[in-house]
């Protein structure tokens, strides 16, 4: 298989400790990724706002560029870059002459569009299980995580076509494989306000609130997500949550890809921990120290 | 009904199979804060009240979280129609309601002209700018720089391709009207 990889803006820039723990573990478990050459944004929600046909051409940007370097599937961790994409190759998969559009915008063809798939997607197969488990360094087992999907891992499931779109259990199950509690909660698919948190910060804290409610009544000493957005603003909006629970609140939020890969051994500077606005070196390190003891 | 007619056509949803079960607006984590409700904007569309979707801050506070398409029991999309509604509201020239939202949308294709990719402090402080939010938003922002989460902008020189195809896109558009 050969697996194109797109970071996206947001692992370029304020996110980039997914991108480098995203790295890290693909090289620990010696998946080889390439690049997608000459990728652009996926244009989000802004690009269908000023044309339907600019918005399915830039995502499709990227889908068409992954034809073209011949990849079997290209890998997007960020849920809403790659729902973008799963969408737009969708309708014009559906729609010959909405695809001759789209080719005759972008001046590349579209005919044989490699999927997109999220991390989580490679990652949980089966195939990945023994490989995983075998390569365990540090003992997670004390660690009790509910794990936070967000919107697009798997909704709308007409899109996505992975996982359960209510109940998804991906990330559940790759963490299980080294160890980690992972709790029941019903917060798993709520939305994290996702942009809003640039436009309307306080729509971000209502929602964000019900999430670390719903989180610490599971008992959670963490919370572990595969989004960008969905880090971005757990992450930095609990001092005005703690504000509005008069409690202090402190939750570590972690990506999946740091919590596989601070099992498998990687060293904390190689997965970004340390860029967190909330540390969770203390909870790993203590998790792990308690078992040595 | 050409304002449905227009919906549908660019949503690619077929809004006349909606039976108002509502479950759209119940999963919606917005729908406390807009006027009008996911079941009430689809119900308008039937209608064709244009003036009172297009007007609406429901359309412009969509986070696009899919809730509401995920769960209709029609297999229609509201967040769809929401986003066309998004733009028949722009080419009518019609104001977004909600204000920064429409600013955020308008500098995010901005952005992305510069470079093709876009540059997410330049998207959010100036934003934040124009949305008199810039110095409530700087000690979040100094929390992240010190962390090495801010990158400084690019030159504006990769995105060459993106205007021409951006070009390209809104020129088909025009000439099939």
């Amino acid at each position: 298989m050969k697996y194109g990889y797109y970071p996206g803006c947001s692992l370029e820039g304020i996110s980039t400790e997914y991108d480098e723990s995203m790295r890290a573990l693909f090289a620990q478990l010696e998946v080889t990724i390439e690049d997608l050459p000459d990728w652009i944004c996926c244009g989000t929600l802004a690009a269908p706002s000023i044309s339907h046909l600019l918005g399915l051409a830039t995502p499709l940007w990227n889908v068409a560029r992954a034809q073209q370097a011949g990849y079997d599937q290209l890998i997007a961790p960020c849920s809403a870059c790659l729902y973008h994409f799963k969408r737009a190759a969708k309708q014009v998969a559906e729609d010959p002459a909405l695809r001759a559009e789209v080719e005759a915008v972008l001046e590349l063809p579209l005919d044989a569009a490699p999927p997109t798939i999220h991390p989580l997607e490679l990652l949980s197969a089966d195939g990945f299980e023994a490989r995983i488990r075998q390569s365990i360094q540090r003992d997670l087992s004390g660690l009790k995580v509910v794990c936070y999907y967000g919107c697009h891992i798997s909704r709308p499931a007409s899109v996505m076509q992975f996982d359960d779109p209510e109940n998804p259990q991906s990330m559940d199950r790759l963490l299980g494989w080294v160890g980690v509690q992972t709790l029941d909660w019903p917060g798993k698919v709520d939305c994290c306000g996702a942009h809003f948190s640039m436009i309307k910060p306080s729509i971000v804290v209502d929602l964000c609130q019900r999430l670390f409610e719903a989180a610490l009544e599971a008992g959670a000493d963490a919370i572990v997500v595969a989004c960008p957005m969905c880090h971005a603003n757990l992450d930095t909006r609990q001092n005005e949550i703690a504000a509005r629970l008069g409690q202090p609140l402190n939750m570590p939020v972690l990506y999946f890809s740091q919590v596989l890969g601070y099992a498998l051994g990687l060293p904390s500077e190689k997965l970004g921990i340390k860029r967190h606005i909330v540390d969770p070196l203390p909870l790993l390190k203590c998790e792990v120290s308690k078992l040595k003891v | 009904m050409a304002f449905r007619d227009d919906i549908q056509a660019i949503s690619g949803q077929n809004v006349n199979i909606c039976f108002q079960c509502s479950k759209c607006s119940a999963g919606c984590p917005l729908a406390d804060k807009m006027d009008l409700k996911p079941a009430q904007v689809m119900h308008s569309i039937r209608l064709g009240r244009a003036d009172s979707v297009l007007n609406s801050r429901a359309i412009w506070l969509c986070l696009g979280c899919e809730t509401c398409s995920a769960r209709c029991p029609q297999q229609v999309e509201p967040a769809a129609a929401m986003e066309a509604a998004r733009l028949l509201a722009l080419q009518k020239g019609i104001k977004p309601s909600v204000r920064e939202i429409g600013i955020y949308y308008r500098g995010f294709v901005d952005n992305m002209r510069l470079n093709g990719k876009i540059h997410d402090t330049s998207v959010a402080g100036i934003t934040q700018l124009l949305t008199g939010q810039l110095i409530a938003s700087l000690p979040l922002a100094w929390k992240l720089f010190v962390r090495g989460r801010v990158k400084l902008p690019p030159l504006p020189l990769g995105g060459g391709g993106y205007r021409r195809m951006y070009n390209r896109a809104l020129a088909r558009e025009r000439e099939a009207r």
